[in-house]
Formats: C-alpha cells, sequence, structure tokens
C-alpha cells in the first residue's frame, strides 16, 4: 500500500517557496548593507528578484552539451535536499539518525554541483576558478569538521531536532565556552560557505571574470541564483539551529537568521581578498588551532 | 655649489602597523547617511561656466572661419544660410571635444557657450539629426534655460528637408526656428539667390557639394 502523505508534499512546497523568497530577499539585505557601508544607497531590498526574472525571460542560452546543464539542476537539488534536512522552525520534514552529518555535507554538494558543471565549458577562467574552489574546499574541511565534532561531543548528539530541544532546555550552545570557539571556527569557514568576501576566491570579482560562473547566462545564471538563494537560507538556518538554539517559529528563526548574515556582511565587507595559498595556510592555522582546542576542553 | 638633500621621509614614519580589528571601523558609515545624489529625483546644478552647448548670435557673426581653423575636432563647418549674408558656424557634436576654443578665438564674441550638457537621442537617423546644428541665439538660450532648468539640449528635434534643404529646429517650448541653408564651406554657393526658378537643379547639385566641398577645404 503506498500511502500519499499529501500534508507532507504541502509542507515540503511550503517550505521551499519560503525558503526561495526569503534567500532572494537576503540577498538584496546582503546588497543593500553593503552598499550602506560604502555610503551608497544601494539597490532595493527585491533587487535579486528582478533580476532572477530578468535572466529567465533571456532568449537564447548557450549550453555546452549535457554536464553543462545539469551542473545547476544539481546544485540546486543538493541545497533543496540539504534544506528539507534541517529543522526550519517547527517542520523538520525529513529526519535521519545523523542528519547533522547529512546536512553538513549536503550543504558542501552544490559547490561540486557549479565546479562540475563549469568545467564541462571548458573556459579556463572556470578551470581556475574551480581549482581555487576545490582548494578552499579542502583547506576548510578540517576546521568545519572540528566545529561539528566540537559541538556532537557537546551534545552527545547527531540528530538536530535534539541538538535544538536540548539547547532549548540547557542554554544556547554559545553559552558554553568551548562551543563559543567552534562558534568562531564555524563562522570562519561560514565565509567561504557563502562565498563571501575574505574567502570570496572561487568567483573572484575582477581577479579571474566570474569564476567557474563565466559562462553561465540566461536560465542557466537564473538557476544559479535561485541556487544561492536557497543556499543562503539553508545554510544561515543551520547556523541558527546549530549555535543560537533553534527556533520554535519562523519569526524568530528569521531575526537568528538575519543576525547571522549581517556578521557575514560585515566581515565581508571590511576585509580584502585572501589569495588562494594564503587562505589555505590561514584554515589549517588560526580555525584550527581554535578548533582542536575547542574539541579538546568538549572531551 | 653644495648641493641639497633630498627630503626623504623616514620608512618607519610612513609604514602603518597590520591590525585585525581596526578595519572594523568601516562599519560606522552603515549608520551614516549615503553620499549618493538620486538623480532623477534631485539635481546637481553645474559650474557657473560650465562648457556646455554652444550658443551663436547671428546678428553679430562676420563669417571668418577662425572658429574652423582653430577646432582641434574640425567639428565647425560653416555653413550658408538663406538671408545671411556671411557664413555661420555649424557645430557637429559628434566630432565637438567641447574645448571651447571657438568661443574664445571668435574675434566679435558671437559664439559662446551655455552650461547645458544633456544631449540623448536614439539610434534613427532623424534622431541623429540632433548632433548637428547652427547654434541658436545665447537670448534664446537663457529663456529656455529659465523655463526648463534641466541643462538638456534645447532642441527636440532637427528636421532637415533634403529636396527643398530647408531646416526646421523644433525647440522644446513649442516654437520652431526655420531657414534655408544653401551651401556649405567658405565660398558663397554657386546660384547665389537666384529665384527659385530651378529648383529641380539644385537638389541634383547640392547633395554632391555638400560631400566635396568641406572635404577640399580640410586639406587646405
Amino acid at each position: 500500500m503506498i500511502e500519499v502523505n499529501w500534508k507532507l508534499i504541502l509542507e515540503t512546497i511550503g517550505i521551499l517557496i519560503y525558503a526561495t523568497f526569503m534567500g532572494f530577499i537576503f540577498m538584496g539585505i546582503e546588497r543593500k548593507a553593503m552598499a550602506r557601508i560604502q555610503r551608497r544607497v544601494g539597490p532595493p531590498l527585491w533587487q535579486p528578484i528582478i533580476d532572477t526574472l530578468k535572466l529567465l525571460g533571456k532568449k537564447e542560452s548557450v549550453s555546452h552539451g549535457f554536464i553543462y546543464d545539469f551542473g545547476p539542476v544539481f546544485a540546486l537539488g543538493a541545497t533543496i535536499a540539504a534544506l528539507l534536512f534541517i529543522p526550519i522552525a517547527n517542520f523538520q520534514l525529513f529526519s535521519t539518525n545523523a542528519d547533522l552529518i547529512v546536512v553538513a555535507y549536503l550543504l558542501e554538494v552544490p559547490m561540486l554541483g557549479i565546479m562540475l558543471g563549469a568545467m564541462s565549458s571548458g573556459n579556463p577562467y572556470s578551470a581556475v576558478g574551480v581549482q581555487r574552489g576545490l582548494l578552499t574546499m579542502v583547506a576548510m574541511q578540517l576546521p568545519y569538521g572540528l566545529a561539528l565534532i566540537a559541538l556532537i561531543q557537546h551534545w552527545g548528539t547527531f540528530k538536530l531536532n535534539e541538538i535544538v530541544a536540548l539547547q532549548q532546555a540547557h542554554g544556547w550552545s554559545i553559552t558554553v565556552p568551548a562551543l563559543l570557539l567552534a562558534l568562531i571556527v564555524f563562522d570562519i569557514v561560514f565565509q567561504a560557505f557563502l562565498g563571501l568576501e575574505p574567502f570570496d576566491i572561487i568567483t573572484a570579482p575582477a581577479e579571474i571574470s566570474m569564476g567557474p560562473m563565466v559562462e553561465y547566462g540566461g536560465k542557466h545564471a537564473a538557476l544559479l541564483f535561485t541556487q544561492h538563494a536557497v543556499q543562503l537560507f539553508a545554510e544561515t538556518a543551520f547556523f541558527a539551529v546549530l549555535f543560537l538554539g533553534g527556533a520554535s517559529n519562523l519569526l524568530e528563526l528569521l531575526i537568528k537568521q538575519i543576525v547571522v548574515l549581517f556578521i557575514a556582511i560585515f566581515v565581508a565587507s571590511i576585509y580584502p581578498r585572501f589569495t588562494i595559498d594564503q587562505a589555505a595556510k590561514f584554515f589549517w592555522k588560526w580555525p584550527t588551532i581554535i578548533g582542536i582546542i575547542a574539541v579538546l576542553l568538549t572531551m | 655649489m653644495m648641493e641639497m638633500p633630498a627630503r626623504v621621509v623616514g620608512e618607519e614614519k610612513v609604514k602603518i602597523k597590520k591590525s585585525f580589528i581596526k578595519p572594523w571601523m568601516g562599519i560606522k558609515y552603515l549608520f551614516k547617511k549615503p553620499v549618493t545624489i538620486k538623480i532623477p529625483y534631485e539635481k546637481i546644478e553645474p559650474a557657473p561656466k560650465y562648457r556646455g552647448f554652444h550658443t551663436l548670435d547671428w546678428k553679430k557673426c562676420v563669417g571668418c572661419n577662425f572658429c574652423g581653423q582653430i577646432c582641434p575636432a574640425r567639428a565647425i563647418e560653416m555653413t550658408w544660410i538663406e538671408g545671411e549674408k556671411r557664413p555661420h558656424p555649424k557645430v557637429d557634436y559628434g566630432r565637438c571635444t567641447f574645448c571651447q576654443f571657438c568661443v574664445d578665438v571668435c574675434p566679435t564674441g558671437a559664439l559662446g557657450f551655455s552650461e547645458n550638457y544633456y544631449l540623448t537621442t536614439g539610434g534613427l537617423e532623424e534622431d541623429l539629426e540632433l548632433y548637428d546644428w547652427v547654434p541658436i541665439d545665447p537670448k534664446k538660450m537663457k529663456e529656455l534655460n529659465e523655463k526648463f532648468n534641466d541643462y538638456r539640449f534645447p532642441v527636440e528635434r532637427i528636421q532637415f528637408n533634403k529636396e527643398t534643404r530647408e531646416v526646421t529646429y523644433y525647440l522644446r517650448d513649442g516654437s520652431t526656428i526655420q531657414f534655408k541653408i544653401l551651401g556649405y564651406g567658405l565660398r558663397p554657393p554657386k546660384p547665389p539667390a537666384k529665384p527659385a526658378a530651378k529648383p529641380a537643379e539644385k537638389n541634383e547639385t547640392k547633395p554632391a557639394e555638400k560631400k566635396k566641398e568641406p572635404k577640399a577645404e580640410e586639406k587646405k
């Protein structure tokens, strides 16, 4: 007997629409806040939505074959999958015994998807971007893993909803000194996750034109924009769930997400870009040391 | 002779210590008012002698072609207008660099300039006519500026009738200036003020002349 769970399907669609919309608004907030820090007025908040609609309205979309088309779709799919495992307020649609690990790695898959598509375009700029992207990913695994290990060791569970429940019972993660260190490490890695300034080596605007995304235009680019929006939402939600005690309703979650986003924007707007070798060295130095201390403290 | 030592500031005075904390000072601008001028809603005043479009007092112009000689972009071509004894300069804004040498060199002060600098058109052939004009009277320019005060080109549309060689300027306030171009260059046009007995012949000869004469002049 196959029973169709209509409630789950409707909830999934609702969460997806909400996440996409809010993700675009987050992108708008990012642009607006950066503009204000640079003493500009900046675009309206809904500008990324307009951009995406305009890209969708393009007549031609150059394709370089199946993998090129598949890359963005794969990235978007992975982001959506990650989103569905994160407890968004009181909806957690899917759950496994170790969904922390699932989400942590599903959030990295989109980068691989973009790179998969970018490599098949055969553009040397994309190739350089992909090289840099993969090296950044390799470099940030170590502190990222250490931060997660510290968290898991402290709470003693791999399940996100249990972590949320424990935080609501015993206080947020950041109130624990060891996890505060983990938060610092996670926040540094987070910057690279979002592709924001000190670690925006992958796209590197004005350095290697657009990195992996040089060849993407039209509908492909619209798909990548949407993917970025969903990913922004998923990552900020993941951050809030892990360290800021989750949320019991969407508004509370939204406030926490915006706080996280603003910290990322501040860091992004005041620090210049690392070169790729500096980034790798940096990741294996300070965040790793702090991460090890955090892990040792939680033992 | 004693050699003066070069003044060099010590490196330790110039070198700035690196800091992780100081960049955070940049955040303070988040709460300050942006310094942007919102152009469609706010206006900026150009400087009082901003070098913009030309004005020409047709009564003062003696057709000496000093402006045409000094123009570094060769944007000025003398034009014979029906009813005027002397040729008047016609400025091509496709080439003009707005250096305003022609204004400085004008011996009678006929050629002047205004602060107007906005000129945008579409790409159609009849829109592009707008870039090639015999400047209008400074008084008219002033009047238009006082009326609109947005520093745009005072002419909305220029219509050039190739058959009759009649030029019509449709000014922004709705009035028109109409005149007839008889020829180009320093030499007076071939049939000088003959009655319009043979307009058909005129039409055939003039376009060819229009192309040839300026070139011949440039070579000199």
